[in-house]
């Protein structure tokens, strides 16, 4: 109960594939056993093909996308050019570990295609910021434990676009069905080098 | 063991709340009322701890009627009151002794001619909903909510979903909670109802 | 000169004037033109480029012209060193606004944020005040298409048309003649380079000495603001004809 990270449920999982990367998240957001609403996003845009994935605590979640656009939005201006996947990663890290002694409890994950190479980019933090960097996939939230055996069995290197959309999806829908606090309908970005594609997932409401 | 209900109608929102003020096992008063108005298209119902509750509403309440002071009298729209109260809870939850309270925003947006409302509870979480209620009433209130709610209801309709919710409140909640006060917030502002 | 009253920013002048605050908006009258127009569907910017060595390296971001936030621009007059600050100021004032209340910050809200700055400047003692006046271009769901400026002093107001830096008060008389309400975008624009052409001392206009903004709504209803590249400048210039027509007078 007093684990702050549990408090909402909620999970989100990115892959990496074939010159794309695929990043989803389901849309439960719940008062421990109690489900409020069925339509919380995890996942959020910064530019047109990166993404931040943010799970945990709902207050951290929303107060995070917030922090990040703003933040995200003085890059722009000053730059002049969108952010790269690689400086959104050392972006999260660094603001999540100038909280270091009174964290928020939130396990992101970050996936995109460099703007200029479109080379696939995913990665994931624990709370406090340290980066994980991974070649395949990166799970996170209170569903993540299944995810990992999902992925684990499910994934591939090397998959087209659609193939990849298959397997995210098969993987987050067969681990959130096996979590209490996650579910409740999906959300998937496939990424590509010259589009982005969401597919909204119906999935069983209990 | 407050209770507060929220609804969202086709063209105003109505808010509920208990008019039991209890302490421990007493009742202390039957006439509470568990509201604020915040601005003319916002009302915010709360529910928490005793001494957080009302000072926290009232520093809200402040806090909006010094923006439109500012503001040549623009009101801010039920988004972003919801948003600034969120806030407000967010930056608290962080600090040496958070605010306690928990709250709900009956609003409606002039702008766009729709009503909202708001679910916000003490750690900053907040989620737009057709209808909400906190603490325990939930529990008793969201499965009759889940089955008779239609997003086109009208005003009476809606008060008949709040008389159902009172009616189940009254026999499965164990304490005497006096009955409740209804507000809707609609196009002309917020008015009290009779249930 | 008085040099008694005029050391300090916070000391009135015995005829109660505060001589540094007025240095400041003589410095800004030295400077290169800014000028703006409200158009029924727009505003524009036009601003005169004072530096235009060939050997300056070209970054690319337009000298004088600056992005606010989604909404809003700004044309500076006066010291860049200056303006940098308040426009980075004005940023960070947008985006917490956004961040506070998810909506984007009133035009005049944020303006009104950026000259409490400024007039700190001239009441607190010891600091000098900011050398610049800006033009600002915005839109918002409660007023649509506005037009402001700022000065040192912290003084604001909105404007259909207006200018300021050298010639502002020539500016302001040509545009007060030619200025009709019911202007389109495309009829400001032209207007804009009209008066600019006569204000600034220069025998050929080109994109070498000129900026360009625009500030308009998309077809889904987002506000589109653009700074021009020195071609669009260029096309619009020879498109217009307007130095011919000029010269003709």
């Amino acid at each position: 109960m007093s684990d702050p990270s549990s408090i909402n449920g909620g999970c989100a999982v990115a892959m990496v594939g074939k010159d794309c990367i695929a990043i989803a998240c389901d849309l439960r957001l719940g008062n421990q056993s109690l489900s409020l609403a069925n339509n919380f996003e995890k996942v959020f845009p910064f530019g047109d093909k990166t993404f931040l994935g943010l799970t945990g605590l709902a207050s951290d979640v929303l107060t995070l996308k917030e922090d990040f656009r703003l933040k995200h939005n003085l890059y722009k201006l000053r730059e002049e050019r969108e952010i790269e996947p690689e400086t959104l990663a050392n972006l999260v890290s660094s603001s999540l570990y100038e909280r270091r002694f009174g964290p928020y409890f939130v396990g992101p994950i970050v996936a995109g295609l460099h703007s200029k190479t479109n080379k696939p980019f995913i990665c994931g933090f624990d709370l406090i910021g340290c980066i994980d960097f991974a070649k395949d996939f990166i799970v996170s939230g209170t569903a993540s434990d299944q995810l990992y055996g999902m992925c684990e069995s499910l994934y591939e290197p090397d998959l087209e676009p659609e193939d990849l959309f298959e397997t995210i999806s098969q993987a987050l829908l067969n681990a959130v069905d096996r979590d209490a606090l996650s579910g409740w309908g999906a959300v998937v970005y496939i990424v590509t080098k010259d589009k982005v594609v969401k597919r909204v997932l119906r999935t069983r409401q209990d | 063991m407050d209770i507060i209900l929220g609804v969202r109608l086709q063209d105003c929102t109505l808010v509920a709340t208990s008019k039991a003020a209890t302490r421990g096992i007493s009742v202390l008063k039957a006439n509470d009322d568990k509201t604020r108005i915040l601005n003319t298209h916002n009302l915010l119902a709360y529910t928490g701890e005793a001494g957080d509750t009302v000072q926290f509403a009232e520093y809200i309440q402040a806090n909006i009627q010094l923006y439109l002071m500012r503001e040549n009298d623009t009101e801010l729209s039920p988004k972003a009151t919801a948003l600034f109260v969120r806030n407000q809870l967010a930056t608290s939850l962080r600090s040496r002794k958070p605010y306690q309270v928990n709250v709900l925003i009956g609003g409606y947006d002039t702008k766009t001619d729709v009503p909202a409302l708001s679910w916000i509870d003490y750690l900053g979480t907040h989620v737009e909903l057709p209808y909400a209620a906190h603490g325990y009433a939930a529990f008793y209130c969201s499965s009759l909510f889940d089955r008779h709610y239609r997003k086109d209801m009208d005003l009476e309709a809606g008060l008949d979903l709040l008389r159902m919710c009172v009616k189940e409140l009254e026999m499965r909640m164990p304490i005497d909670f006096k009955g409740v006060y209804v507000k809707v917030v609609g196009k002309d502002g917020v008015r009290a109802i009779e249930l | 000169m008085s040099r008694r009253y005029d050391s300090r920013t916070t000391i009135f002048s015995p005829e109660g004037r505060l001589y540094q605050v007025e240095y400041a908006q003589e410095a800004i009258a030295n400077a290169g033109t800014a000028i703006g127009i409200l158009a029924a569907d727009g505003v524009v910017l036009a601003c005169e480029k004072k530096v235009t060595s060939k050997l300056l390296d070209k970054d690319g971001s337009a000298e004088k012209l600056y992005h606010i936030n989604d909404q809003m621009m700004c044309a500076v007059a006066g010291m860049t060193a200056d303006a940098l600050i308040l426009v980075n100021n004005a940023r960070v004032t947008a985006q917490t606004h956004l961040k506070t209340y998810n909506e984007e910050i009133p035009c005049e809200l944020l303006i009104k944020r950026l000259c409490d700055v400024k007039q700190g400047y001239t009441q607190h003692g010891g600091l000098r005040p900011f050398g610049v006046s800006f033009l600002y271009a915005g839109y918002d769901d409660r007023y649509q298409f506005q037009l402001y400026t700022s000065n040192p002093s912290g003084n604001y107001s909105g404007w259909k048309a207006t200018a300021i830096g050298a010639n502002n008060s020539a500016a302001q008389t040509l545009l007060k003649k030619d200025y009709a309400s019911d202007m389109s975008l495309r009829g400001a624009c032209e207007l804009a380079i009209k008066v600019l052409s006569k204000t600034v001392d220069s025998s050929n206009l080109n994109s070498d000495k000129l900026e360009f903004a625009t500030l308009s709504l998309g077809a889904d209803g987002r506000v589109v603001r653009k700074i021009w590249s020195e071609l669009d400048v260029d096309l619009l210039i020879k498109e217009l004809g307007v130095l011919e027509k000029a010269d003709e007078e």
